[in-house]
């Protein structure tokens, strides 16, 4: 073939400029976020591409106190905690049965649970709505967890029955023949092969609940809202006073950092979770 | 992304070893297995049951009344779904969503399949994959507020304009075309993500394939649309099945797209949208069966596209 190098085709550096380009606007988007947090905001207008000269912390002193960012970053972190937690113990025994047994009844079963990835989340808010209310767990940190705890459940059982049908089956009959249990099996063999299945839908569900719109708004309208109503309320509060546009990047970056350090440390997990399983 | 090849190897020894043991019928372990499957599955199926199927079936039944969420429940058979196909605001709702599947679908594999082949061999490439992906782990919402000051009249974007000396900048943020800047939004948001799945299966194509293709002299044009393609089919054809339903869910951004107006307009509504503004209006009579109704025409989208879309991209499977 061919000896000398050969010189890259015209259309592949137009791609890789494209690909640049694309790289550059996502970083540079977060990048400035986050600076403009630190800036006033008629400076902010005067020069749009400035940098911050004083850095105004003011901006998330207001976000975090006035704007109600503080309590509704805590309430997303118990949420979404407690709900991805709760979402893998009831998923973990489930996908592991699902798994290891195959007859009709659990290939049925797991057909039933990759069913509801297909539900769009307006399917539910009424009912759920309607059913929360009736027992007064609306408005209510107990109501959103169960809520997130079900919609969590189709795919954790689905990216977990991949993660346990790549055990070997070797391991669980040794502690058989030991003379284990089956639940102890299940805790001391097979968790711990799976710890990396385990984090890795922890994190994919607690970045999902970080997000989680539609049912926050719907559910949280009183005090105990998350941190996307936090921003909702946030504009709607700025409507007619003017936009105080320091305060409300320095509220985004608060809902954006957890996810940017939670990306950078484990990155690699996260976009597996999230492709792996999709090639099958 | 290699992770995906030692998986299926690894799952298909495992299960041959299950069926191998299933005819002994005696091993300890298997009366084990079998003994532990309910209380094993229950507890997940039983709050799935509870907190998702009933929902759905919940949702089809009051999608037949007439009910404000307070008073009584008044019969109204199909009517529901007749207002649905009455109502000019619906349709516009569905034909967003529609627009979003149909021509967002269509972009976003475009620019994902393009952005794949660019990053094949290139430098940086695991980081640039990185980079592009990072944005469909966001809230829309922070995309949809931050184009509220990128586009604003005084914002950067027209400031720039400006300097490059257009004197007429588009109005970005008008209701016109509110619904164009979000589906933009999205299709810039998710390319991220496809092109991530797309690489990992074109990265499995053998590279013997592109050198005998080009030794026969095969342009690019002709490598991609006789190797790359038919060899990444499969991935694609699931790829838009999770494209269909994470389409027909949008919400967040039409919520939130801009500040000027946190109650959005018609006019870049989704059927997201639509159900929630129907159930949960901001100063009108909550109309919860109307919005059944309309949440039960979305489920009933994502399941005859993805049905359709199994069928169409349904291929012989290609052993390479």
């Amino acid at each position: 073939m061919q000896i000398l190098p050969r010189r890259p085709a015209p259309l592949k550096i137009v791609g890789r400029g494209l690909v640049w380009l694309l790289v550059a606007v996502t970083l540079l988007l977060l990048a400035w976020v986050f600076l403009t947090a630190l800036r006033d905001t008629r400076d902010i207008f005067q020069h749009p591409f400035g940098l911050p000269t004083s850095p105004r912390w003011h901006n998330f002193a207001k976000a975090w106190n006035q704007g109600g960012f503080s309590k509704a970053a805590l309430s997303s972190v118990y949420v979404a905690t407690v709900a991805s937690v709760l979402a893998i113990v009831l998923s973990a025994p489930c996908a592991y049965a699902l798994v290891r047994r195959r007859n009709r009844m659990s290939n049925a079963l797991t057909l039933v649970f990759a069913m509801g990835l297909g539900v769009p989340g307006q399917v539910l808010v009424v009912p759920l709505f309607v059913g929360l209310a009736k027992v007064q767990l609306t408005n209510s940190y107990t109501g959103l967890i169960l809520v997130y705890t079900a919609l969590a459940l189709p795919f954790t059982v689905f990216l977990l029955t991949g993660f346990f049908a790549s055990v070997p089956r070797v391991l669980e009959e040794a502690a058989a023949i030991d003379g284990a249990s089956g639940v102890r099996t299940f805790v001391q063999v097979v968790l711990p092969v799976v710890r990396g299945g385990l984090i890795t839908a922890f994190l994919l569900q607690f970045i999902a609940n970080w997000n989680e719109t539609l049912f926050a708004v719907v559910l949280m309208q009183g005090d105990k809202g998350t941190l996307p109503v936090a921003l909702i309320g946030f504009v709607q509060s700025q409507q007619f006073s003017g936009m105080d546009w320091g305060a409300l990047f320095a509220g985004m970056t608060i809902i954006l950092a957890p996810l940017v350090a939670l990306f950078s440390w484990l990155g690699t997990r996260i976009i597996q979770g999230m492709t792996v399983g999709i090639g099958k | 992304m290699t992770a995906t090849v030692p998986a299926p190897a690894r799952t298909r020894g495992s299960r041959a070893g299950a069926s191998r043991r299933s005819g002994t019928g005696r091993d300890p372990l298997e009366r084990q297995q079998r003994r532990l499957f309910w209380p094993f599955a229950a507890p997940a199926l039983l709050f799935y049951t509870v907190l998702f199927l009933v929902p759905i079936a919940y949702s089809a039944y009051i999608s037949l009344y007439k009910w404000d969420g307070m008073g009584e429940k008044t019969w109204k058979g199909f009517g529901n779904y007749q207002t649905l196909i009455d109502d000019p605001t619906f349709h516009t709702s569905l034909e967003n969503t529609l627009t979003i599947l149909v021509v967002g679908g269509l972009v976003t594999f475009a620019i994902a399949f393009a952005l794949t082949l660019a990053l094949r061999e290139m430098w940086g490439r695991m980081f640039a994959r990185s980079a592009l992906f990072f944005p469909c782990l966001v809230n829309a919402m922070v995309f949809g507020a931050s184009a509220g000051f990128i586009f604003h009249p005084s914002g950067p974007v027209n400031t720039a304009l400006r300097w490059a000396g257009v004197d007429d900048p588009p109005k970005w943020l008008s209701t016109d075309n509110s619904f164009s800047m979000i589906t933009a939004i999205v299709i810039w948001s998710a390319t991220g993500y496809y092109t991530t799945i797309i690489m990992a299966a074109v990265d499995q194509i053998p590279p013997y394939l592109y050198e005998a293709a080009e030794l026969e002299g095969a342009s690019a044009w002709g490598k991609f649309r006789h190797i790359t393609l038919p060899l990444s089919w499969d991935v694609v054809s699931v790829c838009a099945v999770l494209w269909t339903v994470s389409s027909v869910k949008i919400f967040e951004i039409v919520l939130l797209f801009g500040t000027a107006n946190t109650n959005p307009s018609v006019k870049s509504w989704t059927t997201a949208m639509y159900v929630y503004q129907s159930a949960f209006p901001q100063s009108a009579v909550p109309k919860l069966g109307l919005a059944a109704a309309a949440a039960i025409v979305s489920l009933l989208m994502v399941a005859v596209f993805t049905l359709a879309l199994r069928r169409l991209m349904r291929r012989d499977p290609i052993q390479f």
